[in-house]
């Protein structure tokens, strides 16, 4: 009875709190649900057991955040109640107050669809509370170190916690993340046969391309970024699955991705279609966002609508409406020039924007931001672990590069032993004077501006550009959790 | 001129930007026309100490350390034989326990290590995490007047140095080598070993190069290094000592 009456506290405490915030014109959702975790420590779990909408977790390194909206969009499109917690809300209090934010005071979720972004340590914590009907796993790249202490207990970690009834949707491409669906009954895996990138050598990250299971070197057919591809291990066996979506034809266009999807008929064959004819073939999907790691988000949101039984036009619909997240590839248009925002936090991401930024072939001019907070980690060695020598074999052309944020010395001292020409590189630690800096290059149309920054440094740079924007023409975000 | 470098075990001791190291040393030899040649070993590679000029080993995590112990205890005596005679040795972090008579896991047992030096370690109750400065008594520090040595540190071992051993550095902020007697790392004929994780040498060009003359005079050419223009270096040192001291 105790633990009922700390419940009902812990929900009006967190619902006034937000109340009052927003008098004040606050936001934040993170606190309330601090205080109601605080009052009644098995919140989550006793607001979660009276939902009956599904409950969908996505985790792993990166993409999260871009997967989950990409859900939301493709269930909306298809006219679906949705809530879903905000980036840098993905540990218990944001969590809390997430579900704080859409449930009633008599502590009804008024949603059909949960879709929770968790960071990878939270995973067992926020298990112990709720069974989520789906949980996407993205991939594992190494990540903040200094927090997770390494990637293997990370993984560990989130396998161990993951409950048996979940239905698991995982990228049958990275092997790190295809092992947890061995022994598994209920697996979704999706994957792309290839991608204007793969090839028989990969460029960039070392870790990984060990088999997780007998340490053995793993034999790859193709790859297609980092540990990413088609893979097998000689020694024990293991060996890349058949996803049950893979994408194909996949193709670089002018603002954005088109992949075709081919669908496994062993899953059409298991699932109740009725009498309908099985569709080897959905027709063209299209993302309005560049770099590649964008068609995995696309491809684990497509697949988790895929279970949640959606059809193929929702989430085709759902994919061309999708609006980029505050920092993904964001465009701003200033006075001076457009210019594109985005976010670059472990070295797997930042070598899929170098990438990007190679295969757009103009003229480029670069603010990097680099800060080394804890939300950033603190060890900015992964810094070297960027493929920055790839652009000094020739083109695009570098015109200016400023560094800033708290690293800025590290950023550029890594920039000039990649081979980069010191005449073009400045240091303004000032993340406003930098922006200014940038802004008084002379910068012709046919050349590209792109911002890259790290977490911490991410939120007021957008503040900055957005002050400086040229049309007042206010777009809400849509990552905002609605209504309260 | 011409020097070797092997590189060991890139695919598995990669975890933190290590490479910054050796891409650092090829750089700085590019730079006074040295021509180093970076050699990455592999597992199970037949190698031979004696053609190498300069051995890298980074760090790398427990399980990846495992495989490689295995591969490369075979050719432990030819490593201690080459150390002796002279070869100049960087280890890093998981690297530098390495080369440590054991390391002590949690529940007591002794993992043999390649006992090229003496000392040891012991699995620590806590992770030792964040930047370092650490005063190096070294007099030779090239052109620069930096004394100091500056990076970010990350294990839960505790490393033991023998008597006879003298510390590569000493602790002003950070754990170092046990987060107890304030030394850091070793200093061993030409072996340099730290906990100095990832690209260590980068903000640290007066030790990428006392590396590079050690190894320049033991081919027998002339260990005078061309200066060079370390602004952006010193710069990048000095933010950490005037943040973190």
């Amino acid at each position: 009875m105790g633990m009922r009456i700390r419940f009902w506290l812990a929900l009006w405490s967190g619902k006034l709190i937000s109340i009052a915030l927003r008098i004040l014109g606050k936001k934040g959702t993170t606190f309330p649900g601090l205080v109601a975790n605080k009052v009644c420590p098995d919140f989550i779990k006793h607001l979660a057991a009276s939902f009956q909408g599904e409950i969908v977790l996505i985790t792993g390194t990166n993409g999260k955040t871009t997967t989950n909206n990409m859900l939301a969009s493709i269930l909306k499109t298809a006219n679906k109640t949705v809530a879903f917690n905000r980036e840098g809300a993905n540990m218990l209090p944001g969590i809390a107050g997430t579900l704080l934010q859409n449930s009633s005071f008599w502590g009804r979720i008024k949603k059909s669809y949960l879709l929770l972004e968790v960071d990878e340590a939270t995973v067992p914590r926020l298990c112990r509370q709720l069974t989520p009907g789906l949980a996407v796993i993205t991939n594992f790249f190494p990540d903040q170190l200094d927090r997770f202490g390494e990637l293997d207990t990370t993984i560990r970690l989130v396998q161990e916690a993951l409950p048996s009834s979940t239905k698991l949707i995982l990228n049958a491409d990275d092997p790190l993340v295809a092992q947890i669906g061995l022994n598994q009954t209920q697996v979704f895996y999706y994957g792309a046969a290839s991608l204007p990138v793969s090839g028989p050598k990969d460029l960039e990250s070392r870790e990984g391309r060990y088999c997780f299971l007998c340490d053995q070197e793993l034999f790859y057919e193709i790859f297609h970024y980092g540990q990413l591809g088609i893979y097998h291990c000689e020694q024990c066996g293991f060996e890349r699955p058949q996803p049950h979506i893979e994408a194909w034809d996949v193709q670089q266009k002018q603002n954005g991705i088109s992949f075709r999807l081919a669908i496994s008929p062993e899953h059409r064959e298991g699932n109740s279609y009725g009498g309908q004819t099985i569709a080897q073939e959905t027709g063209e999907f299209i993302i309005p966002l560049q770099g590649y790691y964008n068609l995995y988000n696309a491809l684990a949101a497509v697949s988790a609508a895929e279970c949640l039984g959606l059809s193929w036009e929702d989430s085709r619909q759902g994919l061309l409406k999708f609006v980029s997240d505050a920092g993904r590839m964001e465009q701003f248009a200033l006075p001076s020039c457009q210019l594109t925002l985005t976010l670059v936090k472990n070295p797997m991401g930042f070598n899929q924007v170098v990438s990007t930024l190679i295969e757009l072939d103009r003229p480029l001019h670069l603010l990097l931001a680099i800060n080394d907070l804890a939300a950033d980690g603190r060890d900015i060695s992964w810094l070297w672990d960027v493929d920055f020598e790839r652009f000094v074999s020739g083109e695009p052309k570098i015109k200016t590069v400023i560094c800033s944020g708290l690293r800025a010395e590290d950023m550029a001292l890594r920039l000039k032993y990649a081979g980069w020409s010191e005449d073009v590189i400045s240091i303004n630690k000032n993340l406003k004077e930098a922006v200014a800096e940038l802004e008084a290059k002379q910068i012709l149309p046919d050349e590209a501006v792109f911002v890259l920054s790290s977490y911490t440094a991410l939120f007021p740079l957008r503040e900055i550009l957005n002050s400086k924007k040229v049309s007042s023409n206010p777009i809400i975000s849509h990552t905002e959790v609605e209504g309260l | 001129m011409k020097l070797t470098l092997y590189h060991l075990y890139p695919d598995l001791l990669g975890l933190y930007g290590d490479r910054g190291n050796v891409l650092t040393l090829k750089a700085r030899c590019r730079w006074r026309d040295i021509d180093l040649r970076i050699h990455p070993v592999s597992l199970g590679e037949n190698i031979d100490f004696t053609q190498a000029d300069i051995v890298f080993m980074g760090g790398g995590s427990d399980r990846e350390q495992n495989i490689l112990v295995q591969d490369l205890s075979s050719r432990a005596q030819e490593l201690k034989q080459a150390v002796e005679d002279g070869l100049v040795l960087l280890a890093i972090c998981g690297g530098y326990q390495l080369l440590g008579k054991y390391y002590q896991t949690a529940d007591g047992h002794k993992v043999p290590g390649l006992e090229i030096i003496d000392c040891y370690t012991v699995a620590g109750p806590k992770r030792m995490i964040g930047n370092v400065i650490a005063k190096v008594g070294n007099p030779t520090h090239g052109e620069t007047d930096l004394n100091t040595l500056v990076g970010f540190e990350n294990h839960s071992g505790k490393t033991y140095l023998g008597p006879e051993l003298s510390p590569l550095a000493e602790i002003v902020r950070g754990y170092g080598n046990n987060g107890e007697d304030g030394s850091e790392g070793v200093r061993y004929k030409n072996v340099w070993g730290t906990y100095l994780h990832g690209p260590l040498l980068p903000k640290n060009p007066h030790l990428a190069d006392n590396i590079l003359r050690a190894a320049l005079k033991r081919r027998g050419y002339n260990s005078d290094l061309p200066v060079l223009d370390d602004s952006l270096e010193i710069k990048a040192h000095k933010a950490i000592i005037n943040r973190f001291s």
